[in-house]
């Protein structure tokens, strides 16, 4: 057997073991994956925290945003954290009535987020980024989820795309449909590896108690959810609360993002190492880590698959057309078409069609009506060319995190 | 909040019978490969015995066998021509079994298609055929580079092949597959690359050629015998 064909025989293994475990998830837990609760009693006090970087075209929509989440005026502190912007943010936020504006020099958004941790009153911390938009009910469908087990630290929500009108933005729109989804089924295993910042809610005390946001981390969000899993403690996902956040437009927007979050989970992955295998670190030690790191082998290994098999394609077909000039027998060949299946074929058939029921049906209860009818290119696009594009993201962020590459944010 | 991990269990039994039944299709698949070519052998044994004994009539009955016996080579040469393209096809998909699981039928057929040229070469003579004897000395394990070549040469050649039909005699030679044979007739004919083609036995062209090239000799061969 080639080295080639072992590599892909152990990539098909991690593929196969991970699609089985998330469909096992979600068959088990199929009936009470939207379930909430709207009852408005013996809710706790709120300090919504919206930090924010020169947001003024965004910032006004999601202030708004928060003064009509559907939850008691008289327990909801609004704080708008000007991390030293540019432009109006500052302006545009203070036209607002009851709400707090701190104006700030530039520290970044964790310490932002962790001076206002530290001038909020109330019991419970909501972060919201200054480009997202929610749903009315959202937050209270949230903070009645704390109500069901006193261990759960951090609640975070379905996060949805605004902006879909571009390719980029339907792909994403597929994207983070996908990701909300394996988060909720992650939560049954205790393992919601990040609290996303478009709206995430943590008890006040156990942030203090942590000691905030990573300053140092580049996805704060990421590293926070993993110290408070590292504490043994549990992060809830609130499937049926939504929402919804602005993406990158542009490919080069998309892949500054991406090259942030990989760098930053690396950075997490890094000072969390210690907890790989140990159970005492609960399921961040025993799932999470593995499987972070398991997506790393995965992204890098599957890159090295695809590049060889492709790379020799490539060359190939670039020297046959310099032969075929050189020869002045210029010959374009339609190869026929046998049905010669190997190894390869049977695999990756069976790992395309699962993920393609996966996705279907994804998509089918997050937006019932819209998929798979509308969307079907979408999906095929995202599968084909979209994921495609995520190993090569990792290879630079590998080699930027390794070689000390500075980010701009 | 009850953590599940029953499921870490389950998704490993179900990943070790997806995998395992995965590999075994494709063992299965790749053995009923091996085994076909196998079989479709011994019928290509029968037919080229056949063809050697009506080549072998002529000679000692009458030349009104001609005729029927460069048809049967002709025949039998694109039946090997095309078992050899069905071999490197299932080679390339085979992926699990050794990689010389086909070496032996590939030699057979090397074989074969030796003493199918010898054939080709006593027909011609005895029955002053017109037909062209085109020899394609090939590897058949290439590196990256030199599979293109290869590739570009056969495409020439199949192009020839379709033009010319039954006057042109094409005769692929593996060079790499350890045969006595083939080494001596490598170093009869002074041949030391691949691609090499060798025409009516006598005009040895190293390397790339053109369409216009190839045809250009043949024509003046056939040009000679008439």
């Amino acid at each position: 057997m080639e080295f080639i064909t072992g590599l892909y025989l152990f990539v098909i293994i991690i593929s196969i073991y991970l699609y089985s475990l998330f469909l096992l998830l979600l068959f088990k837990n199929k009936k009470g994956l939207f379930t909430h609760n709207l009852s408005k009693e013996d809710l706790p006090t709120v300090s919504i925290l919206i930090p924010a970087y020169n947001e003024e075209k965004t910032i006004a929509g999601t202030i708004q945003s928060v003064i009509n989440l559907d939850y008691p005026k008289e327990k909801k502190e609004i704080i708008v954290l000007n991390d030293g912007s540019k432009d109006n943010t500052d302006k545009i936020a203070r036209n607002f009535k009851d709400i707090k504006v701190i104006t700030k020099l530039n520290s970044g958004k964790a310490d932002s987020l962790n001076y206002g941790i530290s001038i909020a009153k109330n019991e419970y911390i909501v972060v919201v980024d200054a480009d997202c938009y929610h749903e009315k009910d959202a937050l209270l469908k949230v903070m009645n989820c704390f109500k069901e087990d006193p261990n759960i630290e951090a609640v975070t929500v379905a996060i949805r795309v605004k902006n879909q009108e571009t390719l980029l933005g339907k792909l994403q729109y597929v994207e983070y449909t996908i990701i909300s989804w394996a988060r909720k089924l992650l939560e049954f295993l205790n393992s919601v590896y990040v609290t996303p910042g478009p709206l995430s809610v943590y008890r006040k005390k156990t942030l203090e108690r942590l000691g905030g946001f990573d300053k140092n981390n580049l996805t704060e969000d990421i590293e926070l959810a993993w110290r408070i899993l590292r504490n043994n403690h549990k992060i809830k996902m609130c499937l049926s609360a939504r929402a919804y956040t602005i993406v990158p437009e542009t490919l080069k927007q998309w892949w500054h993002q991406r090259l942030r979050w990989d760098i930053g989970g690396l950075q997490t992955f890094a000072k969390h190492k210690d907890t790989l295998g140990k159970p005492n670190y609960g399921m961040l030690g025993v799932w999470v880590a593995p499987f972070y790191l398991s997506s790393f082998i995965l992204a890098v290994l599957g890159f090295i698959v695809w590049t060889y098999i492709l790379g020799r394609k490539f060359i190939t077909k670039i020297l046959s057309y310099f032969y075929s000039i050189s020869t002045e027998s210029f010959i374009l060949q339609v190869k026929e078409l046998h049905l010669t299946p190997s190894i390869f074929t049977i695999f990756g058939v069976l790992l395309i069609l699962t993920y393609l029921i996966y996705i279907t049906f994804a998509l089918k209860m997050m937006d019932p009506g819209r998929i798979p009818t509308k969307r079907k290119a979408t999906v095929v696009l995202y599968m084909f060319f979209y994921l495609a594009l995520y190993p090569l993201v990792f290879i630079q962020s590998l080699y930027m995190f390794f070689f000390n590459k500075s980010f701009k944010w | 909040m009850v953590v599940q991990k029953d499921v870490f269990w389950k998704a490993a039994i179900i990943t070790a019978i997806v995998f395992i039944l995965g590999v075994s299709l494709g063992i299965l698949l790749e053995s009923s490969r091996v085994k076909e070519i196998r079989d479709e052998y011994k019928t290509v044994e029968v037919e080229w015995a056949d063809a050697k004994l009506q080549s072998s009539l002529f000679q000692v009955l009458s030349p009104k066998f001609c005729e029927a016996s460069i048809q049967e080579n002709l025949n039998f040469a694109d039946k090997v021509y095309e078992e050899g393209l069905k071999i490197e096809r299932y080679e390339d998909a085979n992926r699990l079994s050794n990689e010389d699981s086909l070496l032996y039928e590939k030699q057979r057929y090397t074989l074969f298609k030796l003493e199918f040229w010898l054939n080709s070469i006593n027909l011609k003579e005895k029955c002053n055929a017109n037909y062209t004897n085109l020899v394609y000395f090939y590897l058949d394990d290439p590196s990256l580079t030199e599979r293109p070549k290869q590739d570009t040469l056969s495409i020439i050649l199949k192009e020839l092949k379709q033009k010319y039909g039954q006057e042109i005699m094409l005769i692929p030679i593996p060079l790499d597959l350890d045969i006595a044979t083939v080494n001596v007739v490598k170093t009869a004919y002074n041949i030391s690359v691949a691609p090499t083609i060798l025409i009516n036995e006598k005009i040895k062209l190293e390397g790339l050629y053109s369409q216009e090239e190839i045809e250009e000799i043949i024509q003046n061969e056939q040009g000679k015998t008439n």
